[in-house]
């Protein structure tokens, strides 16, 4: 070997072993990501995730935190600490959009039903509960529940039921394990046929539709040419839909307050379009007549390309219209979704129907409403062969007029709910038929003790079901 | 109109009278209580009328007159006849 060789032998020699260090420390650098994907910091927001499967294990100690403690209300970060501390253990992250609920990483690496055991013991401890693995296929990795950092988002049990207030633990539409999967879509368009909608709230102007530009406005035979640039008034006929009442403004609100946005609440969908209709006055009601042009308007909108999927409908009476009944079929014709308010008059939809609710036309889903505890409300309408799915629908926390946010309670909270959820299941199929939509929600219920016997499903509206 | 509830009851006791065709006078207030009603018609829809499906809080008026009980409805946004003679009214 002459001198020069000996030179190129000993440099080929060093960048061997230059590369073999940096693979062995990408290695394991790889295996400390995976172990510690666990409940996610609203800092590393995570992407919605995009495959098919969601499949729940218990924790088995991969590394993460292996408890979710809720601490009550008072008890402080520093007794928290030395509280996890005296455990040995450790406080892996602090969950801020729920007041002192924290990700517990045990460093004895005991079982998770044990550490749930010693938490459950303390009287500062409101509850705790193991950190479920969430999955999607087994090449996916993990799948996380995401939490939107919207303030008032723990006050949202309909969407995240940790038991606050007295409520049941789970009793919610996982709805957070929905979002891993879709946070909602602005290609797809909600019609809220209601008191019109306060288009100018804070948590609602993001998601609000507007007439595109390519799109003429609304030429009606009797009314002429309207500028329907927000949406529709059928009681005057004219382009504004402004509430006047806050009923309509709610329903928009839990179909789709903006999300991530540090204001308010989520909505069932992050991001959507919500159409408002407006045809009940300030008093919170309105004709027979007004109600079906307002959805022969969105059924127009339709034809001429805005992609109206679903219409929310948080009314009714008894009162039987034909008319109305064939307005409804027509917008089952254009692939429209018609989600509508079981009534609350406490009496069963097989005999004593509740319109718009009970018509027998392939695209209405009747909705019951659910409380906290996953009873049927107190004044919910039921049937067993007429009212379709159950919903949270009690104290159920939206937006309101005047950048307001209140409390409400009916079928009509409960009703835009499931079309939120249909919403979320077009973002993330939009070319499912309005058939395989109302099946799809049909099929994505968790059975409630409550419902059986009251509805068809017998169950509350699961989002990520509905999203799998 | 923004009710409060003794303006309510004060107009529920007009409507009657008048559609009683007696004198206000004739009427004696029975009970007024706050109450749930099941919907924004606060239970009381007219035919043809829809009403928004939220449990609404009001007052429940009771009135008396020619040995009978008649029934008021209202929030800060209504009055209504429930079942007068059968039928319900907006006032």
């Amino acid at each position: 070997m002459n001198r020069n060789n000996f030179f190129i032998h000993v440099a080929l020699a060093l960048v061997l072993i230059l590369v073999a260090a940096f693979a062995g420390q990408l290695s394991k650098w790889r295996k400390e990501w995976k172990g510690n994907v666990g409940i996610m910091p609203h800092a590393e927001k995570k992407q919605p995730a995009t495959t098919e499967e969601i499949a729940l294990t218990e924790n088995r100690n991969f590394g993460r935190p292996e408890v979710l403690v809720k601490f009550k209300s008072g008890v402080s970060n520093e007794t928290i600490e030395r509280l996890t501390a005296s455990l040995h253990d450790r406080v892996e992250d602090r969950i801020e959009s729920a007041e002192g609920l924290e990700a517990i990483d045990d460093l004895d690496n005991a079982d998770a039903a044990s550490i749930v055991a010693e938490y459950s013991k303390l009287p500062e401890v409101e509850y705790a509960e193991p950190n479920f693995e969430i999955q999607l296929d087994a090449a996916e990795g993990p799948l996380v529940p995401v939490f939107p950092r919207d303030p008032q988002f723990e006050d949202q049990w309909a969407l995240a039921n940790s038991g606050q207030k007295g409520g049941k633990q789970g009793a919610d539409i996982s709805a957070t394990l929905a979002w891993a999967k879709t946070t909602g879509s602005d290609k797809v368009v909600v019609a809220v046929l209601d008191t019109g909608v306060d288009y100018s709230h804070e948590d609602l102007a993001a998601n609000m539709w507007m007439r595109p530009d390519n799109l003429p406005p609304y030429h009606d035979n009797e009314l002429g040419t309207i500028d329907d640039e927000n949406g529709y008034n059928a009681i005057d006929g004219t382009q504004d839909p402004m509430d006047d009442n806050g009923h309509g403004t709610h329903c928009a609100g839990i179909i789709g307050a903006e999300g991530e946005n540090d204001v308010g609440i989520a909505g069932v969908n992050w991001k959507v379009q919500i159409m408002p209709l407006k045809f009940m006055n300030s008093s919170g009601f309105g004709s027979t007549k007004d109600a079906i042009e307002a959805i022969n308007y969105a059924i127009e909108r339709k034809k001429a390309g805005v992609n109206v999927r679903i219409i929310s409908a948080s009314w009714g009476s008894t009162q039987k219209s034909q008319a109305l009944g064939e307005v409804i079929r027509k917008a089952y014709e254009n692939d429209i979704l018609f989600v509508a308010a079981a009534g609350n008059a406490t009496t069963n939809n097989d005999r004593t129907p509740h319109y718009p609710s009970s018509y027998d036309v392939p695209n209405v889903i009747s909705v019951a409403a659910l409380d906290r505890n996953d009873q049927l409300a107190s004044f919910s309408n039921y049937g067993p062969k007429s009212v379709a799915i159950g919903a949270p629908g009690v104290d159920i926390l939206s937006t309101w007029l005047d950048n307001e946010y209140e409390e409400k309670s009916g079928t009509s909270m409960a009703t835009p709910v499931v079309a939120g959820v249909a919403a979320l299941v077009v973002a993330n199929n939009p070319r499912i038929s309005v058939d395989d939509l109302r099946k799809r929600l049909m099929d994505s219920t968790d059975p409630i003790v409550a419902l059986k016997g009251k509805t068809v499903t017998g169950g509350r509206i699961n989002a990520a079901k509905a999203l799998e | 109109m923004a009710n409060t509830k003794d303006g309510a009851v004060e107009n529920a006791r007009k409507d009657l009278a008048h559609r009683l065709n007696i004198d206000a006078g004739q009427i004696k207030e029975r009970s007024v209580e706050e109450s749930d009603f099941p919907d924004m018609a606060l239970g009381a829809p007219e035919d043809d009328e829809m009403s928004g499906q939220m449990i609404t809080r009001g007052w429940r008026i009771q009135l008396e007159a020619q040995g009978k009980t008649f029934e008021y409805r209202a929030d800060k946004n209504q009055l209504r006849a429930y079942k007068f003679k059968g039928k319900n009214y907006r006032v």
